[in-house]
């Protein structure tokens, strides 16, 4: 299988992913769905809410399949409760440490996206 | 609810994808509780939801232990998305 | 082991293995236990491979309280402690 992905630096390369039983799971090609998501915010100003309510905006300068998350520009929600933030301009989040992502609706395509969904989703029944 | 909408359910993930554009109410770790319609979700449960309301169930307790009754903090959020591993359960919301 | 323990003598004799129990509890009612001690009973649509949990006509029980209703709910797997039949097989 043959998926083409587009890193930070915006250039196009392909990786071949070998198939066996044991590693091809239907759902891990349901997993791709989101993190397609992340990647058309690229640029956009996000705030991402962590699980220890560290609250950080930025604009996504990157993201990869774990939703690992690249911000630039930062500020902090609380900046009195976590003054060691104050001096941090950008960084990289851990995609397990994130609760949630909060952005402009007008910044997705929820129509698509719904389609999208329900394309990923049967190609994972089969 | 009826036997037709049920009908096209084979396996769990399936409740899920007949809410899509329909406003769900999902139950999360750390007592937390979110309302929104669903546009997106994924097989970690991964969910994108507009128009979202979040209620914060919170028990504070006094210096000597005991607990306070409970109160509860709500947001609106117009877009999010919110990470699969705090999921518990999902569910259509009636109306 | 605890969690075999609430379900009543005659499931047990019905099913052979873990698996084959729960293709035989489909349909029936069921209390679904999470980790944080909270239970769900209901009508069990179906399950999958990781435990996720679709019911109906659920009850959400704790603390010996009924706490909510849901026509139609999905339980994310992780959470399951066990699944126990409320009915004869």
């Amino acid at each position: 299988m043959n998926i083409k992905i587009q890193d930070s630096t915006h250039s196009t390369r392909y990786i071949d992913i070998y198939i066996t039983q044991r590693t091809f799971d239907a759902s891990q090609l349901f997993i791709m769905l989101i993190f397609s998501f992340f990647k058309t915010l690229t640029d956009q100003v996000i705030t991402v809410e962590l699980k220890n309510d560290l609250s950080i905006t930025g604009t996504l300068k990157s993201v990869d399949q774990f939703l690992n998350i690249r911000l630039d520009g930062i500020s902090v929600e609380d900046p009195e409760r976590h003054p060691h933030m104050l001096a941090v301009k950008n960084c990289f989040i851990r995609g397990s440490v994130v609760r949630y992502v909060r952005m402009a609706a007008r910044s997705v395509d929820t129509t698509l996206l719904e389609d999208a969904t329900r394309r990923e989703a049967k190609e994972a029944k089969k | 609810m009826d036997d037709a909408a049920n009908s096209g359910i084979s396996e769990p993930l399936d409740l899920v994808k007949l809410s899509l554009g329909e406003r769900v109410f999902i139950k999360l770790r750390g007592d937390r509780t979110v309302t929104g319609v669903l546009h997106a979700y994924d097989a970690h449960m991964n969910v994108v939801l507009s128009q979202v309301e979040e209620t914060i169930h919170i028990v504070d307790v006094t210096e000597d232990g005991n607990p306070l009754p409970p109160r509860i903090e709500k947001r609106n959020l117009e877009m999010l998305f919110v990470r699969g591993d705090g999921v518990i359960l999902i569910s259509p919301t009636q109306q | 082991m605890d969690s075999a323990s609430p379900q009543p003598e005659e499931q047990a004799a019905a099913a052979g293995s873990p698996s084959e129990f729960l293709k035989n509890i489909v349909g029936k009612r069921v209390k679904v236990r999470i980790g944080s001690g909270v239970d769900y009973h209901g009508l069990l649509t179906c399950l999958d491979g990781y435990m996720n949990v679709a019911l109906e006509e659920t009850e959400e029980w704790s603390n010996g309280r009924k706490t909510a209703e849901y026509g139609d709910c999905f339980l994310r797997g992780n959470n399951v402690l066990y699944i126990s039949v409320l009915e004869a097989l």
